[in-house]
C-alpha cells in the first residue's frame, strides 16, 4: 500500500489481522515498520481497535445465548460496523427467546412498543418540533440519579409551560438498574410522581440485566410499576441515537 | 531507490509534525468539528483523562478546526473548585491543583470553552468567583443537563470520557 493515501480502515486486511492478534511476530515487526511510515494507516488502526473496543463493551452487556448459531464466514467488507450493531441487537433478541417470557412473572404483556404510533422513530428536524432525550444510566450513584431527575423534571416542567414537545426515555442498564429496582431505589415516589404527571416521561430497564441478575447471582428483580422492560438497554441507546434522538449519559 | 523513497518519507512525517494543527487537520482530513464534552465526576484521574482526550482531539483535528465545550455539572465541578475552598461548599473533593490548572488553562488557549451548570452553583453552595479557578459570568450556563441537549440539537457530538 502507498504511504500517504488516505484509506478506508475496514478494507484493509493487514490491519485488521493485527487488531485481531491473527499475525505472527515477524508480521507484526514489518506492519508495525511500515506503518510508521504512513499517518493514514495509522489513524485507520486508532479508529479499528476504537471500534472494537466499542463492540466489546457492547458484548459485555448481552449474554451468549446458549445455542449459539455458528458464526458467518468473512462479514461483508465496509459494513462491519453495521454488522456489529446488528449482531448485538440479533443477540439479545436471542438470548430473551432463549430464556423465554418467564423473565418477570406476569409481565410478558408488559413488553410493550415503547412508540405505538411510531413518531419517536423519526429524528426532530425544525427548531419547532419535539425534542427527544434518551438519557443512558449505567451506574448506581444515587448523587447522579437524585440530579438527574432533578434536571428532568426541571426540562419537562419548563417546556410544558412554554408549549413546546419533549420526550424524554430514562433508560437503565448493569448497575444503573438499581434506580428503578423495588428492593433498591431511593427514588421511588419521585419515580412514580414524575409518571404522574409527564406522560412523555418513560423509565425503561435492560432485560438482559434482570435476567443475568437472576442466573449469575441468583436475584429476582421486582421492577418500580411505571417501568417499562426492553430487550437490551444498550442497543436500546444505540438505535435511539440512530434515529436522532439526543443522547446523555448520567 | 527504496531507500531514498523511505528517506523522503521519514523527512515528510517529520515535517508534518513539526509543522502546527493546520497541516496535520488537512492530513487527517478531518475538516471542521463541533464537539461537547460532559464531565459529571469527581475522580480526579478520570478527570485528567478526559483533559488528555480533549488535548489529543485537538492533536488530530487542530485548533482552528474545532469549536469544543466541555460541560462541567454536579461532581464535575470538582475539576475546577480550588482546593483551599473546598470546606467552603457541599462538594467532596477539589480538583484544582496547580497541575490541574496548568492542563486547563492550555487548553483554554487553544479555543476550548468550559461551561459551568448554575443549578450545581446553587445546590452545592460554590461561589464561582472565588472558589473556582478561572471561571468568568460568561461561563455560567443556567443548567449543565439542558446545555448538553441544546448543544446536541445544534448539530454538536457528544463525548463522555
Amino acid at each position: 500500500m502507498t504511504p500517504g493515501r488516505r484509506i478506508d480502515p475496514m478494507q484493509d486486511q493487514e490491519l485488521h489481522a493485527l487488531v485481531d492478534g491473527e499475525m505472527s511476530a515477524a508480521e507484526k515487526v514489518a506492519l508495525i515498520d511500515r506503518l510508521q511510515r504512513d499517518h493514514y494507516r495509522r489513524t485507520a488502526l486508532c479508529e479499528l481497535r476504537n471500534l472494537k473496543e466499542m463492540v466489546r463493551t457492547a458484548y459485555e452487556e448481552v449474554p451468549v445465548p446458549a445455542s449459539r448459531p455458528a458464526p458467518d464466514d468473512e462479514p461483508e467488507q465496509g459494513r462491519g460496523w453495521l454488522a456489529a450493531v446488528a449482531a448485538v441487537v440479533i443477540a439479545s433478541v436471542a438470548t430473551l427467546f432463549a430464556a423465554g417470557p418467564e423473565l418477570l412473572p406476569g409481565s410478558s404483556e408488559r413488553f410493550v412498543l415503547l412508540d405505538p404510533d411510531g413518531k419517536g422513530a423519526r429524528p426532530a428536524q425544525a427548531g419547532d418540533e419535539e425534542m427527544r432525550i434518551v438519557f443512558h444510566v449505567s451506574g448506581d450513584d444515587p448523587e447522579k440519579s437524585d440530579e438527574i431527575l432533578r434536571e428532568v423534571e426541571d426540562m419537562l416542567a419548563t417546556y410544558g409551560e412554554k408549549g413546546r414537545k419533549l420526550r424524554i426515555e430514562i433508560v437503565a442498564h448493569g448497575k444503573g438498574l438499581a434506580m428503578l429496582r423495588q428492593e433498591l431505589s431511593t427514588q421511588k415516589e419521585k419515580i412514580a410522581e414524575l409518571s404522574r404527571r409527564f406522560p412523555n416521561l418513560t423509565f425503561v430497564a435492560c432485560m438482559n440485566t434482570v435476567k443475568r441478575l437472576r442466573v449469575e447471582e441468583g436475584v429476582i428483580v421486582h421492577l418500580l410499576p411505571e417501568v417499562i422492560p426492553i430487550y437490551s438497554g444498550v442497543a436500546h441507546v444505540v438505535k435511539r441515537q440512530q434515529e436522532g434522538w439526543i443522547y446523555i449519559q448520567v | 531507490m527504496k531507500r531514498m523513497t523511505t528517506l523522503f518519507a521519514t523527512i515528510l512525517m517529520t515535517l508534518a509534525m513539526i509543522t502546527t494543527g493546520m497541516a496535520s487537520a488537512n492530513d487527517a482530513g478531518y475538516g471542521k468539528q463541533k464537539v461537547v464534552y460532559h464531565i459529571n465526576y469527581d475522580n480526579p484521574k478520570k478527570q485528567a483523562g478526559a483533559l488528555r482526550n480533549i488535548q489529543n482531539h485537538i492533536n488530530a483535528v487542530g485548533a482552528e478546526n474545532l469549536d469544543l465545550k466541555v460541560v462541567l455539572h454536579g461532581k464535575g465541578l470538582t475539576l475546577l473548585l480550588e482546593p483551599e475552598a473546598l470546606k467552603r461548599t457541599k462538594l467532596k473533593k477539589a480538583n484544582a491543583t496547580d497541575e490541574m490548572q496548568a492542563k486547563i488553562s492550555g487548553l483554554k488557549d487553544q479555543g476550548v470553552k468550559f461551561n459551568i451548570c448554575a443549578n450545581t452553583l446553587r445546590g452545592k453552595k460554590v461561589d464561582y468567583e472565588n472558589d473556582l479557578y478561572d471561571v468568568d459570568k460568561a461561563d455560567i450556563v443556567p443548567s449543565g443537563v439542558a446545555e448538553l441537549a441544546k448543544l446536541q440539537a445544534q448539530g454538536y457530538t457528544y463525548i463522555k470520557p
